[in-house]
Protein backbone atom coordinates (compact mmCIF):
# COMPACT_ATOMS: atom_id res chain seq x y z
CA UNK A 1 0.00 0.00 0.00
CA UNK A 2 2.84 2.35 0.90
CA UNK A 3 4.37 2.45 -2.55
CA UNK A 4 1.36 2.61 -4.16
CA UNK A 5 0.00 5.78 -2.70
CA UNK A 6 2.55 8.28 -4.58
CA UNK A 7 1.98 7.07 -8.02
CA UNK A 8 -1.85 7.13 -7.08
CA UNK A 9 -1.57 10.41 -6.14
CA UNK A 10 0.67 11.47 -9.51
CA UNK A 11 -1.59 9.83 -11.85
CA UNK A 12 -4.83 11.54 -9.93
CA UNK A 13 -2.84 14.84 -11.23
CA UNK A 14 -2.33 14.54 -14.65
CA UNK A 15 -6.17 13.56 -16.30
CA UNK A 16 -8.67 15.94 -16.84
CA UNK A 17 -6.37 17.20 -19.99
CA UNK A 18 -5.95 13.46 -20.86
CA UNK A 19 -9.50 12.11 -20.19
CA UNK A 20 -10.34 15.33 -22.36
CA UNK A 21 -8.35 14.41 -25.14
CA UNK A 22 -9.41 10.90 -25.16
CA UNK A 23 -12.81 11.33 -24.80
CA UNK A 24 -13.43 13.94 -27.79
CA UNK A 25 -11.23 11.61 -29.75
CA UNK A 26 -13.21 8.57 -29.11
CA UNK A 27 -16.74 10.53 -30.25
CA UNK A 28 -14.79 11.59 -33.34
CA UNK A 29 -14.37 8.23 -34.04
CA UNK A 30 -17.49 6.56 -32.88
CA UNK A 31 -20.00 9.19 -34.65
CA UNK A 32 -19.48 8.33 -37.97
CA UNK A 33 -19.67 4.38 -37.07
CA UNK A 34 -23.23 5.34 -34.47
CA UNK A 35 -24.88 7.62 -37.14
CA UNK A 36 -24.20 5.04 -40.19
CA UNK A 37 -25.81 2.11 -38.11
CA UNK A 38 -28.73 4.13 -36.60
CA UNK A 39 -29.49 5.64 -40.37
CA UNK A 40 -29.40 1.48 -41.59
CA UNK A 41 -31.87 0.45 -38.68
CA UNK A 42 -34.25 3.88 -39.11
CA UNK A 43 -37.60 3.91 -40.47
CA UNK A 44 -37.37 5.78 -43.82
CA UNK A 45 -39.93 8.36 -42.57
CA UNK A 46 -37.67 9.41 -39.63
CA UNK A 47 -34.90 10.58 -41.84
CA UNK A 48 -35.53 14.14 -42.09
CA UNK A 49 -37.16 14.56 -38.53
CA UNK A 50 -36.18 17.75 -36.78
CA UNK A 51 -34.77 17.22 -34.02
CA UNK A 52 -32.82 14.01 -35.76
CA UNK A 53 -34.22 10.86 -34.23
CA UNK A 54 -30.93 9.20 -32.22
CA UNK A 55 -32.34 5.94 -31.75
CA UNK A 56 -35.53 4.70 -33.84
CA UNK A 57 -38.13 3.65 -31.84
CA UNK A 58 -38.82 1.25 -34.65
CA UNK A 59 -35.77 -0.62 -36.08
CA UNK A 60 -36.15 -2.07 -39.19
CA UNK A 61 -34.33 -4.32 -41.64
CA UNK A 62 -35.73 -3.33 -44.30
CA UNK A 63 -32.92 -1.48 -45.63
CA UNK A 64 -30.40 -4.29 -45.62
CA UNK A 65 -32.60 -6.57 -47.78
CA UNK A 66 -33.48 -3.21 -50.81
CA UNK A 67 -29.50 -3.16 -50.01
CA UNK A 68 -28.02 -6.32 -51.00
CA UNK A 69 -31.31 -7.55 -53.45
CA UNK A 70 -32.68 -4.52 -55.23
CA UNK A 71 -29.02 -2.87 -54.73
CA UNK A 72 -26.97 -6.28 -55.99
CA UNK A 73 -25.27 -5.66 -52.76
CA UNK A 74 -25.45 -9.27 -52.21
CA UNK A 75 -23.85 -10.28 -55.45
CA UNK A 76 -20.85 -7.41 -54.61
CA UNK A 77 -20.55 -9.30 -51.50
CA UNK A 78 -20.22 -12.33 -53.38
CA UNK A 79 -17.73 -10.71 -55.74
CA UNK A 80 -16.03 -8.83 -53.42
CA UNK A 81 -15.39 -12.32 -51.24
CA UNK A 82 -14.51 -14.66 -54.61
CA UNK A 83 -11.87 -11.93 -55.42
CA UNK A 84 -10.79 -11.00 -52.00
CA UNK A 85 -10.24 -14.71 -50.81
CA UNK A 86 -8.40 -15.84 -54.54
CA UNK A 87 -6.13 -12.71 -54.11
CA UNK A 88 -5.26 -12.86 -50.99
CA UNK A 89 -4.44 -16.64 -51.08
CA UNK A 90 -2.23 -16.01 -54.95
CA UNK A 91 -0.67 -13.09 -53.17
CA UNK A 92 0.10 -14.62 -50.01
CA UNK A 93 1.53 -18.40 -51.79
CA UNK A 94 3.41 -16.39 -54.32
CA UNK A 95 4.59 -13.88 -51.52
CA UNK A 96 5.63 -16.10 -49.40
CA UNK A 97 7.95 -18.41 -52.21
CA UNK A 98 9.71 -14.51 -52.72
CA UNK A 99 9.70 -13.89 -49.15
CA UNK A 100 11.35 -16.83 -48.05
CA UNK A 101 14.26 -16.66 -50.80
CA UNK A 102 14.69 -12.44 -50.01
CA UNK A 103 15.25 -13.59 -46.42
CA UNK A 104 17.13 -16.24 -46.86
CA UNK A 105 19.39 -16.25 -50.02
CA UNK A 106 19.41 -11.89 -50.24
CA UNK A 107 18.15 -12.99 -53.41
CA UNK A 108 18.90 -10.08 -56.08
CA UNK A 109 20.52 -7.89 -53.25
CA UNK A 110 18.77 -4.67 -52.15
CA UNK A 111 17.88 -4.26 -55.72
CA UNK A 112 15.14 -7.15 -56.05
CA UNK A 113 13.67 -5.88 -52.37
CA UNK A 114 13.00 -2.15 -52.84
CA UNK A 115 11.87 -3.18 -56.42
CA UNK A 116 9.00 -4.74 -55.03
CA UNK A 117 8.58 -2.56 -52.53
CA UNK A 118 8.30 0.53 -54.86
CA UNK A 119 5.11 -0.78 -56.43
CA UNK A 120 3.39 0.20 -53.29
CA UNK A 121 4.07 3.76 -54.23
CA UNK A 122 3.20 4.23 -57.50
CA UNK A 123 0.09 5.95 -57.85
CA UNK A 124 -2.59 4.00 -59.24
CA UNK A 125 -3.64 6.26 -61.84
CA UNK A 126 -0.67 5.62 -63.33
CA UNK A 127 -1.05 1.96 -63.81
CA UNK A 128 -4.73 1.85 -64.05
CA UNK A 129 -5.39 3.22 -67.57
CA UNK A 130 -2.85 1.32 -69.83
CA UNK A 131 -3.76 -2.09 -67.65
CA UNK A 132 -7.50 -1.33 -68.20
CA UNK A 133 -6.55 -0.94 -72.29
CA UNK A 134 -4.86 -4.31 -72.36
CA UNK A 135 -7.64 -5.81 -69.98
CA UNK A 136 -10.05 -4.70 -72.27
CA UNK A 137 -7.37 -6.42 -75.64
CA UNK A 138 -7.26 -9.83 -74.00
CA UNK A 139 -10.52 -9.87 -72.40
CA UNK A 140 -9.78 -9.90 -68.51
CA UNK A 141 -11.57 -6.77 -68.01
CA UNK A 142 -14.88 -6.69 -65.86
CA UNK A 143 -13.92 -10.87 -65.25
CA UNK A 144 -12.90 -12.22 -61.77
CA UNK A 145 -9.59 -13.20 -63.07
CA UNK A 146 -8.79 -9.97 -63.85
CA UNK A 147 -9.78 -8.71 -60.48
CA UNK A 148 -8.07 -11.45 -58.57
CA UNK A 149 -4.36 -10.66 -60.97
CA UNK A 150 -4.45 -7.07 -60.22
CA UNK A 151 -5.48 -7.38 -56.67
CA UNK A 152 -2.51 -9.92 -56.32
CA UNK A 153 -0.12 -7.78 -58.03
CA UNK A 154 -1.27 -4.65 -56.09
CA UNK A 155 -1.07 -6.78 -52.51
CA UNK A 156 2.36 -8.11 -53.20
CA UNK A 157 4.49 -5.18 -52.03
CA UNK A 158 2.31 -5.58 -48.25
CA UNK A 159 2.72 -9.73 -48.26
CA UNK A 160 6.26 -9.93 -49.41
CA UNK A 161 7.45 -7.39 -47.21
CA UNK A 162 5.39 -8.07 -44.14
CA UNK A 163 6.93 -12.25 -44.25
CA UNK A 164 9.87 -11.02 -45.48
CA UNK A 165 10.29 -9.40 -41.86
CA UNK A 166 9.28 -12.80 -40.22
CA UNK A 167 11.74 -14.61 -41.92
CA UNK A 168 14.44 -12.81 -41.23
CA UNK A 169 14.21 -12.47 -37.50
CA UNK A 170 13.44 -16.48 -37.67
CA UNK A 171 16.32 -19.26 -36.87
CA UNK A 172 17.75 -20.38 -39.69
CA UNK A 173 19.51 -23.60 -37.30
CA UNK A 174 15.94 -25.75 -37.40
CA UNK A 175 16.16 -25.34 -41.43
CA UNK A 176 19.74 -26.26 -41.55
CA UNK A 177 19.07 -29.31 -39.04
CA UNK A 178 16.51 -30.57 -41.26
CA UNK A 179 18.53 -30.24 -44.71
CA UNK A 180 21.31 -32.23 -42.93
CA UNK A 181 18.75 -34.51 -42.01
CA UNK A 182 17.69 -35.32 -45.58
CA UNK A 183 15.36 -32.76 -46.97
CA UNK A 184 15.49 -31.07 -49.68
CA UNK A 185 15.28 -27.03 -49.47
CA UNK A 186 11.72 -27.30 -51.03
CA UNK A 187 10.56 -29.41 -47.80
CA UNK A 188 12.56 -27.47 -45.22
CA UNK A 189 10.77 -24.56 -46.37
CA UNK A 190 7.30 -25.94 -47.00
CA UNK A 191 7.51 -27.99 -43.65
CA UNK A 192 9.72 -26.00 -41.22
CA UNK A 193 10.15 -22.33 -42.45
CA UNK A 194 6.40 -21.67 -43.14
CA UNK A 195 4.66 -23.60 -39.91
CA UNK A 196 7.25 -21.44 -37.88
CA UNK A 197 6.58 -18.10 -39.53
CA UNK A 198 2.49 -18.74 -39.18
CA UNK A 199 1.68 -16.09 -37.39
CA UNK A 200 3.22 -13.69 -39.62
CA UNK A 201 1.73 -15.40 -42.78
CA UNK A 202 -1.36 -14.97 -41.40
CA UNK A 203 -0.89 -11.75 -39.94
CA UNK A 204 0.41 -10.89 -43.75
CA UNK A 205 -2.42 -12.70 -45.08
CA UNK A 206 -5.37 -10.82 -43.21
CA UNK A 207 -4.06 -7.47 -44.30
CA UNK A 208 -3.75 -8.94 -47.59
CA UNK A 209 -7.24 -9.91 -47.33
CA UNK A 210 -8.78 -6.17 -45.87
CA UNK A 211 -6.50 -4.33 -48.61
CA UNK A 212 -8.71 -6.53 -51.42
CA UNK A 213 -11.69 -6.02 -49.18
CA UNK A 214 -11.64 -1.87 -48.84
CA UNK A 215 -10.41 -1.17 -52.02
CA UNK A 216 -12.39 1.13 -54.88
CA UNK A 217 -9.95 2.79 -57.50
CA UNK A 218 -9.22 -0.83 -59.47
CA UNK A 219 -12.63 -2.15 -59.34
CA UNK A 220 -14.31 1.11 -60.13
CA UNK A 221 -12.74 0.88 -63.51
CA UNK A 222 -11.68 -2.54 -64.23
CA UNK A 223 -15.07 -3.67 -63.41
CA UNK A 224 -18.76 -2.73 -64.77
CA UNK A 225 -21.37 -5.68 -64.27
CA UNK A 226 -20.22 -8.73 -63.69
CA UNK A 227 -17.60 -8.46 -61.45
CA UNK A 228 -18.13 -5.32 -59.80
CA UNK A 229 -17.01 -5.77 -55.65
CA UNK A 230 -19.15 -4.42 -52.86
CA UNK A 231 -17.20 -0.96 -52.79
CA UNK A 232 -18.52 0.39 -56.46
CA UNK A 233 -22.07 -0.93 -55.51
CA UNK A 234 -21.61 3.01 -53.54
CA UNK A 235 -21.85 4.52 -56.86
CA UNK A 236 -25.81 3.80 -56.93
CA UNK A 237 -25.99 6.13 -53.98
CA UNK A 238 -24.23 8.78 -55.33
CA UNK A 239 -25.69 12.22 -54.49
CA UNK A 240 -28.47 10.19 -53.10
CA UNK A 241 -30.97 11.80 -55.80
CA UNK A 242 -34.05 9.14 -54.08
CA UNK A 243 -32.51 9.82 -50.68
CA UNK A 244 -31.82 6.14 -50.16
CA UNK A 245 -29.60 6.91 -47.02
CA UNK A 246 -30.57 3.28 -45.54
CA UNK A 247 -29.90 1.21 -48.32
CA UNK A 248 -26.44 3.68 -48.28
CA UNK A 249 -25.89 3.01 -44.75
CA UNK A 250 -26.78 -0.69 -44.52
CA UNK A 251 -24.67 -1.60 -47.34
CA UNK A 252 -21.68 0.34 -45.23
CA UNK A 253 -22.44 -1.96 -42.42
CA UNK A 254 -22.19 -4.93 -44.30
CA UNK A 255 -19.17 -3.86 -45.52
CA UNK A 256 -17.43 -2.92 -42.84
CA UNK A 257 -18.42 -5.32 -40.24
CA UNK A 258 -16.15 -8.32 -41.82
CA UNK A 259 -12.87 -6.16 -42.32
CA UNK A 260 -13.11 -4.94 -38.62
CA UNK A 261 -13.69 -8.18 -36.99
CA UNK A 262 -10.67 -9.41 -38.86
CA UNK A 263 -8.48 -5.94 -38.55
CA UNK A 264 -8.64 -6.23 -34.89
CA UNK A 265 -8.15 -9.90 -34.62
CA UNK A 266 -4.50 -9.35 -35.81
CA UNK A 267 -4.29 -5.93 -34.05
CA UNK A 268 -0.89 -7.13 -32.69
CA UNK A 269 0.57 -7.16 -36.17
CA UNK A 270 -0.81 -3.71 -36.78
CA UNK A 271 2.49 -1.66 -36.64
CA UNK A 272 4.09 -3.80 -38.80
CA UNK A 273 1.32 -4.38 -41.35
CA UNK A 274 0.97 -0.77 -41.68
CA UNK A 275 4.82 -0.32 -42.24
CA UNK A 276 5.22 -3.12 -43.96
CA UNK A 277 7.71 -4.89 -41.60
CA UNK A 278 9.70 -1.47 -41.46
CA UNK A 279 8.98 -1.32 -37.65
CA UNK A 280 8.62 -4.23 -35.04
CA UNK A 281 5.49 -3.62 -33.34
CA UNK B 1 13.49 -0.57 -32.19
CA UNK B 2 15.26 1.46 -35.69
CA UNK B 3 15.31 -2.65 -36.77
CA UNK B 4 13.54 -1.47 -39.70
CA UNK B 5 13.39 0.96 -42.41
CA UNK B 6 16.94 -0.14 -44.02
CA UNK B 7 16.66 -4.11 -45.61
CA UNK B 8 19.52 -6.47 -43.65
CA UNK B 9 22.43 -5.96 -45.38
CA UNK B 10 23.91 -9.66 -44.32
CA UNK B 11 24.41 -11.76 -46.68
CA UNK B 12 22.83 -15.26 -46.12
CA UNK B 13 26.29 -17.11 -46.38
CA UNK B 14 25.95 -21.06 -46.98
CA UNK B 15 27.50 -23.36 -44.37
CA UNK B 16 31.19 -24.24 -45.59
CA UNK B 17 30.70 -27.86 -44.80
CA UNK B 18 28.14 -27.82 -47.62
CA UNK B 19 28.71 -28.99 -51.17
CA UNK B 20 29.40 -27.37 -53.73
CA UNK B 21 26.92 -28.98 -55.77
CA UNK B 22 24.52 -28.50 -53.25
CA UNK B 23 25.26 -24.19 -53.49
CA UNK B 24 24.13 -24.68 -57.39
CA UNK B 25 21.11 -26.25 -56.69
CA UNK B 26 20.85 -23.59 -53.92
CA UNK B 27 21.16 -20.73 -56.52
CA UNK B 28 18.67 -22.30 -58.62
CA UNK B 29 16.07 -22.69 -55.80
CA UNK B 30 16.29 -18.70 -54.55
CA UNK B 31 15.49 -17.33 -58.15
CA UNK B 32 12.76 -20.06 -58.75
CA UNK B 33 11.08 -18.83 -55.16
CA UNK B 34 11.04 -14.98 -56.46
CA UNK B 35 9.86 -16.00 -60.39
CA UNK B 36 6.22 -16.49 -59.83
CA UNK B 37 5.75 -12.92 -58.42
CA UNK B 38 8.46 -11.00 -60.43
CA UNK B 39 6.46 -12.54 -63.60
CA UNK B 40 2.95 -11.14 -62.11
CA UNK B 41 4.79 -7.61 -61.36
CA UNK B 42 6.20 -7.64 -64.59
CA UNK B 43 2.97 -8.75 -66.47
CA UNK B 44 0.29 -6.84 -64.67
CA UNK B 45 2.24 -3.39 -63.45
CA UNK B 46 5.74 -2.86 -65.51
CA UNK B 47 4.34 -4.06 -68.88
CA UNK B 48 1.62 -1.75 -68.76
CA UNK B 49 3.81 1.24 -67.52
CA UNK B 50 5.82 0.48 -70.46
CA UNK B 51 2.92 0.23 -73.26
CA UNK B 52 1.54 3.64 -71.51
CA UNK B 53 4.86 5.32 -72.60
CA UNK B 54 3.54 4.26 -76.25
CA UNK B 55 0.16 5.33 -75.63
CA UNK B 56 0.64 8.48 -73.97
CA UNK B 57 2.42 10.02 -77.43
CA UNK B 58 0.10 8.46 -79.93
CA UNK B 59 -3.69 9.33 -80.17
CA UNK B 60 -5.58 6.21 -78.92
CA UNK B 61 -9.02 5.70 -79.72
CA UNK B 62 -11.21 2.90 -79.55
CA UNK B 63 -13.01 4.28 -82.70
CA UNK B 64 -10.35 5.29 -84.73
CA UNK B 65 -8.18 2.77 -86.16
CA UNK B 66 -4.26 3.07 -86.42
CA UNK B 67 -3.60 5.34 -83.58
CA UNK B 68 -1.19 8.02 -85.18
CA UNK B 69 1.86 9.17 -83.65
CA UNK B 70 1.02 12.44 -82.30
CA UNK B 71 4.53 13.22 -80.62
CA UNK B 72 4.17 15.47 -77.69
CA UNK B 73 1.07 16.96 -78.01
CA UNK B 74 -0.69 14.85 -75.13
CA UNK B 75 1.66 16.08 -72.74
CA UNK B 76 1.05 19.71 -74.13
CA UNK B 77 -2.73 19.30 -74.13
CA UNK B 78 -2.19 18.35 -70.18
CA UNK B 79 0.08 21.09 -69.23
CA UNK B 80 -2.07 24.24 -70.53
CA UNK B 81 -5.07 22.67 -68.92
CA UNK B 82 -5.72 25.06 -66.23
CA UNK B 83 -7.55 22.72 -64.56
CA UNK B 84 -4.44 20.13 -64.54
CA UNK B 85 -2.67 22.85 -62.54
CA UNK B 86 -5.56 23.99 -60.61
CA UNK B 87 -5.97 19.72 -59.58
CA UNK B 88 -1.86 19.67 -58.83
CA UNK B 89 -3.11 22.73 -56.32
CA UNK B 90 -5.39 20.95 -55.03
CA UNK B 91 -3.91 17.66 -54.07
CA UNK B 92 -0.71 19.70 -52.43
CA UNK B 93 -2.96 21.41 -50.56
CA UNK B 94 -5.15 18.79 -48.90
CA UNK B 95 -1.95 16.07 -48.35
CA UNK B 96 -0.16 18.61 -46.89
CA UNK B 97 -3.35 19.59 -44.51
CA UNK B 98 -4.14 15.97 -44.09
CA UNK B 99 -1.00 14.44 -43.03
CA UNK B 100 -0.15 17.63 -40.72
CA UNK B 101 -3.19 17.82 -39.03
CA UNK B 102 -3.27 13.75 -38.90
CA UNK B 103 0.18 13.75 -37.29
CA UNK B 104 -0.17 16.48 -34.69
CA UNK B 105 -3.47 14.64 -33.48
CA UNK B 106 -2.22 11.28 -33.68
CA UNK B 107 0.62 12.06 -31.68
CA UNK B 108 -1.59 14.11 -28.74
CA UNK B 109 -3.59 10.65 -28.70
CA UNK B 110 -0.61 8.59 -28.37
CA UNK B 111 1.15 11.02 -25.96
CA UNK B 112 -2.21 9.98 -23.45
CA UNK B 113 -2.17 6.52 -24.44
CA UNK B 114 1.49 5.94 -23.97
CA UNK B 115 1.09 4.92 -20.23
CA UNK B 116 -0.34 1.54 -19.51
CA UNK B 117 -3.65 1.41 -17.53
CA UNK B 118 -6.65 -0.23 -17.31
CA UNK B 119 -8.93 -0.15 -20.66
CA UNK B 120 -6.16 0.93 -22.71
CA UNK B 121 -6.23 -2.22 -24.99
CA UNK B 122 -9.77 -1.93 -25.58
CA UNK B 123 -9.56 1.83 -26.14
CA UNK B 124 -6.71 1.29 -28.53
CA UNK B 125 -8.81 -1.11 -30.04
CA UNK B 126 -11.28 1.23 -30.81
CA UNK B 127 -9.33 3.73 -32.31
CA UNK B 128 -8.06 2.17 -34.79
CA UNK B 129 -11.50 0.77 -36.32
CA UNK B 130 -11.16 3.54 -38.77
CA UNK B 131 -8.14 2.27 -40.59
CA UNK B 132 -9.99 -1.67 -41.37
CA UNK B 133 -12.75 0.78 -43.36
CA UNK B 134 -12.76 0.97 -47.09
CA UNK B 135 -12.27 4.64 -48.18
CA UNK B 136 -15.50 4.41 -49.87
CA UNK B 137 -17.52 3.64 -46.56
CA UNK B 138 -15.74 6.29 -44.91
CA UNK B 139 -16.89 8.94 -47.29
CA UNK B 140 -20.18 7.58 -47.19
CA UNK B 141 -20.37 7.76 -43.87
CA UNK B 142 -19.16 11.60 -43.60
CA UNK B 143 -21.34 12.78 -46.26
CA UNK B 144 -24.66 11.03 -44.05
CA UNK B 145 -22.89 12.86 -41.00
CA UNK B 146 -22.64 16.33 -43.39
CA UNK B 147 -25.31 16.21 -45.34
CA UNK B 148 -27.87 18.97 -45.81
CA UNK B 149 -31.32 17.61 -44.81
CA UNK B 150 -30.37 14.85 -43.52
CA UNK B 151 -27.54 15.04 -41.76
CA UNK B 152 -26.88 15.99 -38.05
CA UNK B 153 -24.14 17.87 -38.39
CA UNK B 154 -25.93 21.26 -38.99
CA UNK B 155 -28.40 20.73 -36.20
CA UNK B 156 -25.64 19.99 -33.25
CA UNK B 157 -23.90 22.76 -34.72
CA UNK B 158 -27.43 25.60 -34.58
CA UNK B 159 -27.39 23.92 -30.88
CA UNK B 160 -23.81 25.20 -29.97
CA UNK B 161 -24.30 28.34 -31.84
CA UNK B 162 -27.64 29.50 -31.11
CA UNK B 163 -29.01 30.29 -34.13
CA UNK B 164 -30.00 28.13 -37.07
CA UNK B 165 -26.71 26.69 -39.42
CA UNK B 166 -27.84 25.95 -43.11
CA UNK B 167 -23.56 24.91 -44.60
CA UNK B 168 -23.67 22.83 -47.63
CA UNK B 169 -21.08 20.56 -46.37
CA UNK B 170 -20.39 18.73 -49.60
CA UNK B 171 -21.11 21.70 -52.18
CA UNK B 172 -19.98 25.13 -50.94
CA UNK B 173 -16.45 26.38 -50.24
CA UNK B 174 -14.63 26.22 -47.85
CA UNK B 175 -16.82 23.75 -46.15
CA UNK B 176 -16.54 21.09 -49.05
CA UNK B 177 -12.67 20.89 -48.64
CA UNK B 178 -13.33 20.73 -45.11
CA UNK B 179 -15.42 17.65 -45.15
CA UNK B 180 -12.91 15.92 -47.26
CA UNK B 181 -10.07 16.77 -44.78
CA UNK B 182 -12.39 15.95 -42.15
CA UNK B 183 -12.99 12.25 -43.76
CA UNK B 184 -9.26 11.46 -44.14
CA UNK B 185 -7.81 12.90 -41.05
CA UNK B 186 -10.76 10.56 -39.48
CA UNK B 187 -9.44 7.48 -41.61
CA UNK B 188 -5.84 8.11 -41.11
CA UNK B 189 -5.23 9.77 -38.22
CA UNK B 190 -5.14 5.56 -36.48
CA UNK B 191 -2.16 5.19 -39.03
CA UNK B 192 -0.07 8.04 -37.25
CA UNK B 193 -1.58 7.23 -34.04
CA UNK B 194 -0.55 3.51 -33.75
CA UNK B 195 3.23 4.11 -35.29
CA UNK B 196 3.72 7.00 -32.98
CA UNK B 197 2.20 4.87 -30.36
CA UNK B 198 5.01 2.04 -31.20
CA UNK B 199 8.27 4.75 -31.40
CA UNK B 200 6.49 6.05 -27.56
CA UNK B 201 6.38 2.91 -25.84
CA UNK B 202 9.99 2.34 -27.17
CA UNK B 203 11.56 4.69 -25.34
CA UNK B 204 12.97 3.72 -22.35
CA UNK B 205 11.51 4.65 -19.31
CA UNK B 206 14.67 5.36 -17.25
CA UNK B 207 15.32 8.07 -19.64
CA UNK B 208 12.21 10.11 -18.29
CA UNK B 209 13.34 9.36 -14.96
CA UNK B 210 16.31 10.45 -15.00
CA UNK B 211 14.52 13.57 -16.64
CA UNK B 212 12.25 13.43 -13.74
CA UNK B 213 14.90 13.54 -10.96
CA UNK B 214 16.64 16.64 -12.45
CA UNK B 215 13.71 18.65 -12.59
CA UNK B 216 13.38 18.80 -16.03
CA UNK B 217 10.26 20.73 -17.38
CA UNK B 218 7.63 18.65 -19.30
CA UNK B 219 8.18 20.72 -22.57
CA UNK B 220 12.04 20.52 -22.52
CA UNK B 221 11.25 16.49 -22.01
CA UNK B 222 9.08 16.42 -24.87
CA UNK B 223 11.35 18.73 -27.14
CA UNK B 224 14.65 17.33 -25.50
CA UNK B 225 13.83 13.48 -25.26
CA UNK B 226 10.31 12.69 -26.70
CA UNK B 227 11.03 14.40 -30.50
CA UNK B 228 14.45 12.88 -30.50
CA UNK B 229 13.93 9.61 -29.90
CA UNK B 230 10.85 9.33 -31.71
CA UNK B 231 12.21 11.29 -34.66
CA UNK B 232 12.91 8.07 -36.97
CA UNK B 233 9.28 6.98 -36.20
CA UNK B 234 7.33 10.06 -37.38
CA UNK B 235 9.66 10.30 -40.03
CA UNK B 236 8.49 7.34 -41.69
CA UNK B 237 4.74 7.66 -40.55
CA UNK B 238 4.82 11.12 -42.65
CA UNK B 239 6.62 9.61 -45.22
CA UNK B 240 4.08 6.66 -46.06
CA UNK B 241 1.27 8.86 -45.12
CA UNK B 242 2.56 11.88 -47.37
CA UNK B 243 3.09 9.25 -50.36
CA UNK B 244 -0.80 7.66 -49.76
CA UNK B 245 -2.07 10.87 -49.14
CA UNK B 246 -1.23 12.11 -53.00
CA UNK B 247 -3.62 9.35 -54.44
CA UNK B 248 -6.31 10.90 -53.09
CA UNK B 249 -9.73 9.85 -55.27
CA UNK B 250 -12.14 7.69 -53.43
CA UNK B 251 -13.46 10.09 -50.60
CA UNK B 252 -13.48 13.23 -53.29
CA UNK B 253 -15.57 10.26 -55.74
CA UNK B 254 -18.68 9.70 -53.10
CA UNK B 255 -18.15 12.92 -51.26
CA UNK B 256 -17.82 16.06 -53.66
CA UNK B 257 -17.66 14.10 -57.14
CA UNK B 258 -14.60 16.57 -57.74
CA UNK B 259 -17.63 19.60 -57.19
CA UNK B 260 -19.37 22.37 -57.21
CA UNK B 261 -17.69 22.48 -60.92
CA UNK B 262 -14.10 21.10 -60.62
CA UNK B 263 -13.85 22.70 -57.40
CA UNK B 264 -12.35 19.71 -55.48
CA UNK B 265 -10.51 18.17 -58.45
CA UNK B 266 -7.72 16.24 -57.20
CA UNK B 267 -5.10 15.36 -59.80
CA UNK B 268 -6.34 11.66 -59.65
CA UNK B 269 -9.90 12.55 -59.85
CA UNK B 270 -8.83 15.02 -62.92
CA UNK B 271 -6.80 12.36 -64.88
CA UNK B 272 -9.85 9.46 -64.30
CA UNK B 273 -12.24 12.49 -65.28
CA UNK B 274 -10.17 12.92 -68.45
CA UNK B 275 -9.68 8.75 -69.05
CA UNK B 276 -12.94 7.53 -68.33
CA UNK B 277 -15.71 10.51 -68.45
CA UNK B 278 -13.94 12.05 -71.34
CA UNK B 279 -12.38 9.18 -73.25
CA UNK B 280 -9.47 11.16 -74.00
CA UNK B 281 -7.61 7.95 -72.57
CA UNK B 282 -3.85 9.24 -74.47
CA UNK B 283 -3.95 12.70 -72.90
CA UNK B 284 -4.70 10.73 -69.34
CA UNK B 285 -2.16 8.42 -69.86
CA UNK B 286 0.60 11.37 -70.45
CA UNK B 287 -0.86 13.24 -68.02
CA UNK B 288 -0.48 10.33 -65.51
CA UNK B 289 2.96 10.42 -66.11
CA UNK B 290 4.07 13.83 -65.46
CA UNK B 291 1.99 12.70 -61.93
CA UNK B 292 4.24 9.70 -62.10
CA UNK B 293 6.93 11.88 -62.42
CA UNK B 294 6.73 14.48 -59.60
CA UNK B 295 5.40 11.72 -57.58
CA UNK B 296 9.03 9.65 -58.05
CA UNK B 297 10.82 13.11 -57.10
CA UNK B 298 8.89 13.27 -53.61
CA UNK B 299 9.50 9.83 -53.24
CA UNK B 300 13.05 10.27 -53.84
CA UNK B 301 13.61 12.93 -52.14
CA UNK B 302 11.59 11.58 -49.03
CA UNK B 303 13.15 8.03 -48.83
CA UNK B 304 16.45 9.32 -48.94
CA UNK B 305 16.01 11.59 -45.92
CA UNK B 306 14.04 8.02 -44.66
CA UNK B 307 17.13 5.96 -45.08
CA UNK B 308 19.87 8.50 -43.93
CA UNK B 309 19.63 7.94 -40.09
CA UNK B 310 20.24 4.46 -40.80
CA UNK B 311 23.60 5.01 -43.09
CA UNK B 312 24.56 6.20 -39.64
Amino acid sequence: MASTAPRRRRRRRVPIGRILVIGLFLAFVLAPLYWVFITSIKPSDDYLAVPPIWFPGQPTLVHYTAALFAYRGLQGLVNSLIISVSATVLSCLVGSLMAYSLARFNTGGQHLSFWVLSQRFLPPIAIILPLFLNYRLVGLQDTHIGMILAYTVFTLPVSVWMMFAYFRQMPRSLEEAALVDGCTRWTSFWRVAVPLAAPGVVAAAVFTFIACWTEFFFALILTSRNAFTLPTVFRAFLSFQGAQYGEASALAIVSLVPSIALGVLVQKHLVRGLTLGAIRG
Amino acid sequence: MADGVAIGSESASVPGRRLPSARRSDRRFKWLLVTPAVLLILAISIYPLLFSIWVAFVNFDFQIPGHAFIGLKNFDQVIVDPVARYSLLVTVGLTLSDVAVEFLLGLAVAMTLANTFRGRGILISIIIVPLFISPVVVGQAWALLLQRPFGPTNYLLGLLLGHDVTIGWLTQWPWNFLALILADVWQWTPFMFVILLAGLTAIPPHVFEAAELDGVGRWQVFWHITVPYLAPMMLLAVTFRLLDAIRLFDTIFIMTGGGPGTQTYSTSFYLYTIGFAQFHLSRATAGAWIFLVLTLIVIVFLVRRLLKPEAK
